[in-house]
């Protein structure tokens, strides 16, 4: 009996390695999927006591939005390829020995949506303001300005939201003059480049950027979650009522 | 650490093997050695006829590409202290062998050469000048001392015949795309010949290059921006055909 299960594991192991690798950035994306639909869906909390949760900012609406954001980005499509599609299965020698085997086709059927990102980009940078109003929606719900703990978070989560948003590959060919080729024959050749330098130096961290940002969602959820749970962890930093 | 290491090294000879074969030296380790080093000894000490392919032993020619346990590096850059005391050495599996560890890779050449050259905009006065601000987003590019690793570990390129032009000539489309005084862009050669759509972002080429080079993000991802820009983006292309329509 124990042989056979071996059995069986050994064949999982076999086609589906990565099931057995400490991939930790891949679990920690499949782990955030999973909690964050069966939140959404067995336990929704829009808001307690003025502070939104970042999941309706500004409405549960736009969230397949969002979704196909991340989805789009460079820093998640490295990973999902990678990760999901082994597409290479690692940078050293293909260690399975199944990659020319498999079918490839890169970004050129399938994965051309990923093409259409900018768009995605531009309905980001329109919603972010919102994550901002959040802030100051906590701050005012008692009336005067109190800072609560939870507060931090919303601040923190719509800033490195931002930093993520400003530091897309997009944003950069776009906004930020990547598709420049001459700097010197625009209009303000030192403003030009300097806004391009600045921001190739948030750029260099977009993946960072992506990952903290999206782990940072999460736990401000939770800490909502056990707030209208009840849990007496509701603490005030600063009160001028 | 030990005073000796197992070195495994490929070998092929085409007038003699059918196919390669791996043997072990044991080659005295010294302190500062580096993979060259070790490769050098064997063939000064073990096997002259051992055939590899190095010039400066500084990390600038290029020449000393090979596989280093299964990752893509210069065997004069690589420290013999920073990978324990057995190594295998291979040939880069991207290129056909010539003899042990010397690749043929003429066939960059032939990509090399069908990148759009450079092209000056009309009517430039002489002599040409070209403002420093704009000299130092590709002079990144410049350090290529085309050593062809990036090329090596490219899953593409490896792994699917695909007719992908390569991280290397990436770089080098970017840095004739990214000079202030050309005229044309790339996109389309990129898009339709280069195979560019193939490359999935995923950085293995920015993770060996010796030079540091910030391939992916700062060369690919720019490049299939612009390609987005002439093949995808409805609005771009739009504002691309108005302008060229005004004769601009
Ligand atoms: S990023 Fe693109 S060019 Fe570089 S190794 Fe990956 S697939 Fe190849
Ligand atoms: S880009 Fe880097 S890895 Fe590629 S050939 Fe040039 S120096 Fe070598
Ligand atoms: S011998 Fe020139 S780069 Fe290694």
């Amino acid at each position: 009996m124990e042989n056979k299960n071996s059995n069986v594991l050994g064949s999982i192991k076999k086609a589906i390695p990565e099931l057995f690798e400490p991939n930790w950035r891949l679990w920690s994306f499949i782990a955030i999927l999973i909690f964050a639909i069966l939140a959404l869906v067995v336990f929704p909390v829009k808001e307690y006591k003025g502070l939104i949760d970042p999941f309706y900012s500004p409405t549960i609406l736009v969230l397949p939005v969002v979704g196909l954001f991340r989805l789009t980005c460079y820093a998640y499509r490295k990973d999902y390829y990678r990760n999901v599609f082994n597409h290479p299965q690692s940078c050293a020698a293909d260690e399975r020995g199944d990659s020319n085997s498999r079918g490839y086709s890169g970004e050129t059927s399938l994965f051309a949506f990923n093409n259409l990102h900018r768009y995605l980009l531009y309905a980001g940078i329109i919603l972010l303001p919102f994550f901002y109003y959040d802030f100051y929606v906590s701050v005012t719900y008692f009336g005067g300005f109190v800072l609560r703990f939870a507060s931090v978070l919303i601040l923190l989560n719509a800033i490195l939201l931002t930093l993520w948003v400003f530091s897309c590959h997009a944003f950069r060919h776009v906004f930020a003059g990547g598709n420049v080729k001459c700097y010197d024959c625009s209009l303000n050749p030192k403003a030009r480049k300097g806004f391009f330098n600045a921001q190739s130096m948030l750029n260099k961290r977009h993946e960072d950027w992506a990952f903290i940002s999206l782990v940072v969602i999460i736990l401000l959820d939770l800490y909502l979650r056990a707030l209208a749970a009840g849990w007496p962890i509701d603490f005030r930093i600063l009160q001028v009522l | 650490m030990n005073k000796e290491i197992k070195l495994n090294i490929y070998r092929f000879d085409p007038e003699k093997d059918k196919e390669g074969h791996f043997q072990e030296f044991s080659v005295p380790v010294k302190e500062g050695m580096v993979v060259l080093d070790a490769v050098h000894y064997v063939e000064n000490n073990l096997d002259p006829s051992l055939a590899v392919r190095w010039n400066c032993k500084a990390a600038r020619c290029g020449s000393c590409a090979a596989e280093i346990n299964g990752m893509p590096k210069l065997m004069c850059k690589t420290r013999v202290d920073s990978i324990g005391d057995k190594i295998s050495v291979t040939p880069m599996k991207a290129f056909p062998v010539v003899k042990d560890l010397v690749t043929d890779v003429s066939r960059n050449w032939e990509i090399a050469k069908k990148i759009p050259a450079f092209t000056p905009k009309p009517n430039l006065k002489e002599p040409w000048v070209i403002d420093e601000i704009d000299v130092s987003r590709s002079r990144e590019f410049r350090n290529c001392i085309e050593c062809f690793l990036c090329q090596d570990v490219c899953h593409v390129i490896r792994e699917h015949d695909k007719n992908y032009i390569g991280p290397r000539f990436m770089v080098k489309a970017a840095s004739l795309d990214m000079h202030p005084l050309d005229n044309i862009d790339r996109s389309k050669f990129l898009h339709e010949e280069g195979g560019a759509g193939y490359c999935n972002i995923t950085k293995c080429c920015q993770s060996v290059c010796p030079e540091h080079i910030a391939i992916t993000d700062n060369a690919i991802i720019p490049e299939k921006e612009s390609i987005v820009d002439s093949y995808y983006d409805p609005l771009t292309m739009l504002f691309k055909k108005l302008r060229t329509k005004n004769g601009k």
